[in-house]
């Protein structure tokens, strides 16, 4: 319950002091906007690595086998001032994240939101990137 | 059980949304500039320099430079498949919860709002930004976390736009929060480096003119840009040449406000010198976080991964 509350304080956090913030590197170079994909899977590990975070997840395929994923985020210091911290999200934590292909077809994505088991929704994207509008962020101009 | 977690879901609400509150209320606004003083001077470091130290800010609406119709937004913000999903012209800021101010350009000299720049090295960025897949050499050294320059490492950005000046005897720093650079200024008078020493960011020397830290910086590399973010947008990957010359002025004019130009002139790469200016905004309570931005850059490698996979594919297309 209390991680609940924690991550439940996390996304208001979020919502009332969101600051969008910018990649250093275009999102274009290395993502295809016209591939979107949904993972549903285990939080294996999550990097707090700079200039951009990556959330590992194992997915399971069609065969049953598990097939590990890799999901960037924004840049640390800009998920901490959106109320993320290296804990929020602990390995074993079942989640949905919706993002963008890899252009090189691996198994990597760049991340625009992550759903946990109880719905709640975590922005995990770095706005201004050049991916597309697609609602998630809360900088997005309307 | 249900009922305590709602409980402590409202005071965690409470106690954040006080927190905002009392952020968005400390943000520098217009209005602080309007209670400046003509008196107004700033106070002495022990070793009688104007004292200038504090956390800085320069998050901003205003573009760059004045927009053009004939530029390409898509390219200088790194589209390099030109299909319109670049961050497009709008200046990218940090504008919720702060009151931001939108001015006409960044570029404040030439009068027009456009740096003069020539026009091989308009050529030189658009290859090197639409090559970006193909080699390393064609990102900017922000990309590959070696700098963002001087002064391009004072263009504000959408994030980590956060600067803590500190002085010491003889000296003025600069800790930029973006990639974690840190900038020392010797201002006891010493002369430049010789000309065989070549740096990234140049050999900075200060002085004081009044209230005003003049900084004189030679000894470039010819291997860095001007500019490297998106929201420098036509001088983004602009190069720069071994005779880059740049002078800064930091002038505290109030307690909460230091005006900030700097004159650029590089006669191989721009056809006269050229000015930008902007505010640095006091924030005491702005946090710089380390931005260790080597420690797993994995966006070099996917880039050049991509570029791979792409020319695979139009050699597979090619013969059939």
């Amino acid at each position: 319950m209390q991680t609940r509350v924690v991550l439940a304080a996390v996304v208001i956090l979020i919502l009332a002091a969101a600051i969008p913030v910018v990649a250093h590197h275009a999102f274009a170079s290395e993502f295809d906007g016209s591939k979107p994909v949904t993972l549903k899977g285990t939080v294996t590990k999550m990097e707090w690595i700079n200039p951009h975070a990556w959330l590992h997840m194992e997915v399971k395929g069609p065969d049953g086998k598990a097939i590990q994923w890799m999901i960037e985020g924004g840049a640390p210091n800009a998920l901490l001032r959106r109320g993320w911290n290296k804990n929020s999200i602990a390995p074993g934590t079942q989640i949905t994240v919706q993002g963008f292909r890899a252009k090189d077809g691996s198994n990597r994505a760049n991340g625009r939101e992550a759903t946990l088991a109880n719905g709640q929704k975590l922005f995990l994207g770095s706005p201004g990137t050049g991916a597309p509008a697609d609602g998630r962020d809360p900088s997005e101009k309307k | 059980m249900r009922i305590r977690g709602l409980l402590s879901l409202v005071i965690a609400t409470i106690m954040i949304s006080a927190y905002v509150l009392v952020v968005r209320q400390n943000q520098p606004t217009a209005a602080s500039a309007a209670g400046r003083s003509a008196d107004w001077a700033p106070s002495r470091t022990p070793d009688g320099q104007p004292d200038i130290q504090g956390i800085w800010t320069n998050y901003t609406n205003t573009p760059f430079e004045v927009f053009d119709e004939k530029d390409n937004p898509a390219l200088y913000s790194g589209d390099p498949d030109g299909t319109g999903r670049g961050t497009g012209p709008g200046f990218l800021n940090d504008s919720l919860g702060r009151n931001l101010t939108k001015g006409r350009s960044l570029v404040v000299d030439p009068p027009s709002g456009r740096v003069p720049i020539m026009p091989w090295a308009e050529e030189k960025r658009n290859y090197r930004l639409a090559h970006i897949q193909d080699d390393w050499v064609n990102f900017t050294p922000w990309e590959r976390c070696i700098t963002r320059g001087v002064p391009g490492g004072i263009f504000p950005t959408g994030y980590g736009s956060g600067y803590q000046i500190l002085q010491g005897p003889g000296y003025v720093a600069i800790v930029y929060e973006m990639i974690h650079e840190a900038r020392i200024i010797p201002v006891d008078g010493r002369t430049h480096v010789g000309s065989g020493i070549r740096l990234w960011n140049g050999d900075s020397r200060g002085r004081w003119e009044g209230n005003t830290l003049v900084v004189d910086i030679t000894n470039y590399n010819a291997k860095g840009n001007l500019a490297t973010n998106a929201a420098s947008q036509r001088v983004r990957s602009v190069p720069q040449s071994e005779d880059l010359h740049v002078v800064e002025r930091f002038t505290r004019v109030d307690e909460h406000t230091i005006n900030y130009d700097a004159v650029i002139e590089d006669p191989k790469v721009f056809t006269a010198p050229w000015k930008v200016a902007m505010n640095l905004n006091l924030e005491q309570e702005y946090k710089l976080f380390e931005y260790a931005c080597h420690e797993g850059n994995h966006a070099v490698p996917n880039t050049l991964s991509a570029g791979r996979t792409k020319d695979r594919a139009a050699a597979r297309a090619g013969s059939q």
